[in-house]
């Protein structure tokens, strides 16, 4: 028992302590600086009634479609098509490079997009020269396109992992259930609904999970990236709690918008580990 | 003695204002950390009140002062006779005991007094037939079309990110429409003061209209500051809505084909005011070397060598007493017409200060999103105003 | 196995664009950190007169020197004493399974995807109150906290495996439970641990919301934070800003290359696991 308490030190100071003072704070209206006032629910009022935070809860809902399903979904199909040949020089070499956006911080995969997506910058120029030059305009600060915009930044960077989870994946089933479809007559899509598909569960799991946890949590990114703007439509509730903490000094507010954060997280998280975990 | 200092990035003039006070007072060196505003506007409260610096750039001061994180300056304003000063110097740096602005005790000075208006590309206002400043708003509305005619941009105002740039040009209408002490009012937090008056509602539609009509670059809700500075130094814009802390640099950068004028009335000869604010530097309340800070802000407005950097580099007046000593100004500058400028809002009594200002986070979390929504048409302007108004008032509470 | 020609056309050719995607955002980095200082070059294009001195211009003017240092300051206070701290634990709960090590191991899981943003607030003021403000320590003490949960859950299920009948027979021998962990098992995990310790690293490196928040100034801060504040300094300089990020990058760009077998390993056991 000796053996777990420095760990289980560290981490009831840090983490456990932090989460009850979140949860403490929440209930009060505070500044930080003076005396606080016990105020009830009205924080986690506030957070359900004001657009401005409500529309950041969405907004991170909204993300989910871009870190999450566009990889999970994209990843399957391009780790399908390449299972066949997973072994062969170019599909190592090709995890190096696709390896690369979880390797760098997210502050520089959004310093790096800011760049690509500004009104000058390399994907208005590849629009431009395939003709396409009336799609082109400042994607990172338009109201129909600066969140989808964001969600790119975040698919590039988890795609790579997710693909790469899910080859490996694939790579563990057993080839002779590919052989007998074939003889079937099965073709690759057939092969890929009954066999690939199924034998995934637990990849695709785990795949999503971590991807909604990051589209949920994100703050890097958009930090970096649009700060939430233009006119908070791009606002996430991480960076509202920043805001809203450091910034506006509504401590109980914050805290209630971070409680909210950590019950949603689990909300999603836990029946999906259900969903996977069971066979 | 080293002193802790929190300045802007991108603005020269405090550090070439500490090299020459090194240079002056060798025992003084300067530690500096540089953030953009919309950051220092951010981080002001956590760094003045745990990591105290001596001198740092300020935002809105009511709150921080309200909060006992700025020092009083009201002792050393007495013995360095700062208070014998034209008044309204000071008057935006004082704030009450709960925390409106304009009198009360001082807490913060500035290193030069800022002033905003339009510049212009002369090569490009000449193409578009525009030999003199607009007399009235119609008449700078004209050229605006007349530079869209003619293919040019007429202005890339930045707007994007946490900064929205187009409170630069709405101000500028509400001078154009109405007076300017009740949008100082407002902007001190006189008790029932609204912004949402007849004649500023007259200012948004002016705005909208200018933005349905294309004067404004399309890309504006993701520009920020220097690429707005970068644009129009390029010649990729034929007007921008800016202050004279940049004069210094357009002389340089544009010697000889950069103009200035205030936002001309809506009526011909009417009062013109404008945006003008000191360059607020503060000293936190837990500071460690408070004594040498302060005389550093009265080296700043008093010394010779101090003035001339402040107008040279800064681009704008000094602060300190009326016949204080001035630099000679090469008449053909931006920087002598900012100056002149400067002593006609001076007559007319027209110096306000910004309508971001008015509370610490109005502007990043009320002018900007608004605006940037009306940019996109997500926001009519007869709802602008309400909607800060709102905010407004949900802040000082 | 039987593949048609087409197919691994296809498979080629969606390879080479993937990558492609994956790429073009360093190559775009790369290209705009040569232009001229604060100039807004348009696109992706090789400039006339490439400036190789922004690299050395950013890495002065971004201290690159100093962050690297802190970084490696940060790293040295975290990944050991996590690492130690963690792997005891987990030996413990996956190995030793003392009574009510269920719930303890239950309530380090609960932090497993705990955001922490959920949690800066309050971390704040703890760390301000400990006076540590503005040092490493106000990254490295709440970071191997908040690396917990994941290093005993990763750690435990390492133990969980291992054969009962080689404890007994070292407690045999007369080995107090500290021998026989630190003897016997710690070298038998190198695997696992060596994985840990490279997500445990990473994460450290790319910490940056602890760093923003916590620590205002840069040298004293991880390399994402760094970054950050790279970015306030010289967002008003793009190339400047484009060179100084490739310098950031540098680093772990080599680690990743020099290791990159282990990298992809733990990457993706660690979110398998996760």
């Amino acid at each position: 028992m000796a053996l777990v308490l420095p760990a289980a030190a560290f981490y009831s100071v840090f983490v456990l302590k932090s989460i009850a003072s979140t949860i403490q704070y929440s209930f009060y209206d505070w500044n930080g600086v003076t005396a606080a006032t016990f105020v009830g629910f009205d924080n986690y009022l506030e957070v359900f009634r004001e657009d401005e935070l409500a529309g950041s809860i969405v907004n991170a809902f909204e993300l989910i479609l871009f870190f999450s399903i566009i990889p999970v979904t994209l990843g399957l199909a391009a780790a399908a098509t390449i299972r066949k040949f997973a072994t062969s020089r170019m599909a190592m070499a090709s995890r190096t490079v696709l390896f690369l956006p979880q390797i760098i911080p997210l502050v520089a995969a959004g310093i790096m997009w800011s760049w690509l997506l500004s009104t000058d910058g390399l994907v208005n120029q590849l629009l431009r020269a395939v003709g396409l030059g009336s799609l082109t305009r400042a994607w990172l600060g338009d109201f129909d396109t600066a969140l989808p915009a964001v969600g790119v930044i975040g698919a590039w960077v988890l795609f790579g992992l997710c693909m790469l989870l899910l080859l490996a994946g694939m790579t563990k089933i057993d080839p002779s259930l590919y052989e007998a479809a074939r003889i079937d007559g099965a073709g690759p899509f057939r092969e890929f609904f009954s066999i690939t598909l199924p034998s995934l569960r637990q990849e695709i799991g785990v795949c999503v999970t971590v991807t909604v946890i990051a589209a949920l949590a994100s703050f890097d990114i958009v930090y970096i990236s649009t700060q939430g703007g233009p006119g908070n439509s791009t606002l996430v509730p991480g960076l509202e709690i920043y805001y809203l903490a450091f910034f506006q000094r509504e401590i109980g507010t914050a805290s209630a918008l971070a409680v909210v954060l950590m019950l949603l997280v689990l909300a999603v998280v836990l029946p999906m580990q259900r969903l996977t975990r069971e066979r | 003695m080293t002193l802790e200092a929190y300045i802007e990035t991108g603005f020269p003039l405090p550090k070439a204002l500490m090299d020459e006070f090194t240079a002056q007072y060798p025992n003084v060196t300067f530690n500096v950390r540089e953030d953009q505003f919309a950051v220092i506007t951010q981080n002001a409260p956590r760094v003045l009140a745990d990591d105290p610096p001596d001198l740092m750039r300020l935002p809105q001061v009511s709150e921080l002062a309200e909060d006992g994180l700025l020092l009083n300056l009201d002792g050393y304003a007495e013995a360095f006779g700062w208070d014998q000063w034209p008044a309204t110097q000071l008057e935006q740096m004082r704030v009450d005991d709960e925390g409106r602005r304009g009198s009360g005790p001082l807490y913060a000075m500035g290193l030069n007094s800022s002033m905003t208006g339009v510049f212009y590309n002369k090569q490009q206002a000449a193409q578009i037939g525009m030999t003199e400043a607009p007399a009235t708003l119609e008449e700078f509305d004209s050229y605006l079309q007349a530079a869209k005619d003619a293919g040019l941009v007429p202005i890339a105002q930045f707007n994007g990110g946490a900064t929205g740039g187009l409170a630069f040009p709405l101000q500028n209408l509400m001078t154009s429409y109405g007076e300017a002490t009740p949008i100082n009012d407002w902007i001190f937090q006189k008790d029932g003061a609204t912004i949402d008056t007849d004649t500023n509602l007259q200012a948004a539609q002016h705005l909208e209209k200018w933005i349905d009509a294309g004067y404004f670059a399309e890309d504006i809700n993701s520009m920020d500051y220097s690429m707005m500075m970068s644009r129009f130094i390029g010649g990729q814009s034929t007007f921008i809505f800016d202050g004279d802390w940049e004069s210094g640099n357009l002389d340089t950068q544009m010697a000889g084909n950069v103009g200035f004028f205030l936002m001309p009335s809506a009526t011909e000869g009417g009062p013109q005011a404008a945006m003008s604010a000191p360059l607020t530097y503060g000293i936190s309340a837990s500071a460690a070397n408070p004594d040498c800070a302060a005389f550093f802000l009265d080296w700043a407005a008093t010394n010779e060598e101090a003035r001339t950097i402040g107008v040279e580099i800064g681009g704008s007046r000094p602060m300190g007493p009326a016949d204080a000593f001035m630099p000679e100004v090469d008449p053909d500058t931006v920087t002598a017409q900012t100056l002149a400028a400067g002593a006609t809002i001076g007559e007319d009594n027209g110096a306000m200060d910004f309508i971001a200002n008015a509370t610490g986070s109005i502007y990043a979390k009320s002018w900007t999103p608004n605006l940037q929504k009306m940019v996109a048409g997500e926001l009519a302007a007869e709802d602008l105003l309400p909607a800060v108004q709102a905010d407004y008032e949900s802040e000082i509470g | 196995m039987i593949v048609s020609t087409r197919e691994r056309w296809l498979g080629r050719v969606l390879l080479v664009v993937l990558m492609l995607i994956t790429i073009a955002p360093f190559i775009s980095l790369f290209v705009t950190a040569l232009h001229p200082p604060g100039t807004y070059p348009a696109g992706l294009s090789w400039p006339e007169d490439p400036h190789w001195g922004n690299f050395a211009e950013a890495f002065q003017s971004a201290q690159m020197g100093k962050l690297l240092t802190s970084s490696l300051l940060i790293e040295l206070g975290v990944v050991p004493i996590a690492l130690l701290i963690g792997t005891m634990a987990g030996f413990a709960l996956g190995h030793l399974r003392p009574p009510g090590g269920k719930v303890i191991f239950l309530v380090f899981l609960l932090g497993l995807t705990l955001p922490f943003e959920g949690i800066i607030v309050p971390l704040y003021y703890q760390v301000r109150d400990l006076g540590l403000l503005n040092t490493r320590w106000a990254i490295i003490l709440p970071l191997i906290a908040l690396f917990m949960p994941f290093a005993v859950f990763w750690m435990r299920a390492h133990f969980i495996n291992m054969p009962e009948d080689m404890s007994e027979a070292a407690r045999i021998d007369g080995a107090t439970t500290w021998q026989l962990f630190w003897r016997i098992h710690v070298p038998l995990s190198m695997p696992a641990l060596s994985s840990l310790a490279i997500l445990m690293f990473l994460w450290t490196w790319n910490q940056f919301l602890l760093a923003v928040v916590l620590v205002d100034d840069p040298t004293q801060r991880t390399m994402a934070g760094a970054l950050g504040a790279f970015q306030g300094q010289w967002g008003t300089d793009i190339p400047l800003l484009c060179a100084g990020s490739l310098l950031i990058l540098t680093p772990t760009l080599i680690l990743f290359l020099v290791f990159q077998r282990q990298f992809v390993t733990a990457l993706l056991q660690g979110s398998v696991k996760g």
